[in-house]
């Protein structure tokens, strides 16, 4: 049963670098001991929490894209609850839905092309070939939002 | 069926030229209101996958008091809508994107 995962962790700033590197390698030792393999980890650096965790207003952030059964993960998860360095976490299975995004891509594409060939056109849009802008965009209506509503 | 209880634009009426009555409540006349149809962002601008990570995209979809904005005002079709709200609770998890205003 292989899924693909991805883990986002985010690591409390209190903590040294050698920490966020020691917490990834625990990370990895979990998945290769569960018969997993890691995709791609993604540091994504220090950042700006939008509100406070405990007293932190910021934190590191760590991505890991995972592929793996759900055993792994369930294992990983709990694991990262006992760490007390990891302030959050948050696991997602995007396989699937990787798979629909795929499909509505080549779908779109596939239309597109076979429209422009019926017409007499270029399957692919050329350069220089732009869109022409709305006629009737430049209207007035900065002061519309929502107005259908009040009441 | 309105009764005449509404000035203009009553209801949920999207009709790009705006709503018939040019004559307000309040007797004063005014010109026709015009309102933009509303569009999708995600179908105009084909942006398949609306990931939580992707703040730049999220953060127009929850004004300053952090809610999620509502489909009637964004204009946001009901597929899309439901993958924002997924998006931004997954967001909001990870603190990259807030519950509330402080």
């Amino acid at each position: 049963m292989n899924r693909k995962y991805e883990l986002v962790f985010v690591v409390s700033p209190d903590a040294t670098e050698a920490q966020v590197t020691e917490l990834q390698t625990q990370v990895e030792g979990i998945v290769q001991r569960m018969g997993g393999t890691i995709e791609k980890t993604e540091n994504w650096g220090r950042r700006k929490l939008a509100y406070e965790i405990g007293r932190h207003k910021e934190a590191t952030y760590v991505l890991d894209v995972i592929n793996g059964s759900g055993e792994l993960m369930k294992e990983i998860d709990r694991r990262l609850k006992v760490f007390d360095l990891v302030i959050r976490h948050l696991v997602v299975r995007v396989d699937e839905n990787e798979g629909v995004i795929d499909r509505q891509r080549t779908k779109r594409t596939d239309t597109a092309r076979r429209r422009r060939t019926a017409r007499g056109l270029p399957p692919d849009r050329q350069p220089g070939e732009g869109q022409r802008g709305e006629p009737d965009d430049d209207r007035d209506d900065r002061f519309d939002m929502g107005l259908e509503d009040v009441r | 069926m309105n009764g005449g209880r509404k000035p203009s634009g009553g209801g949920r009426g999207r009709s790009a030229t705006g709503a018939a009555g040019a004559t307000g409540k309040d007797g004063q006349q005014r010109r026709p209101m015009f309102r933009r149809r509303k569009v999708c962002k995600f179908c105009a601008d084909k942006i398949d996958d609306i990931n939580y990570k992707d703040t730049k995209l999220l953060m127009p979809f929850v004004p300053e008091r952090a809610k999620i904005l509502p489909r009637r005002i964004s204009g946001t079709c009901a597929m899309h809508q439901r993958k924002l709200r997924t998006a931004i609770m997954r967001a909001r998890q990870l603190a990259l994107i807030p519950y509330t205003a402080e």
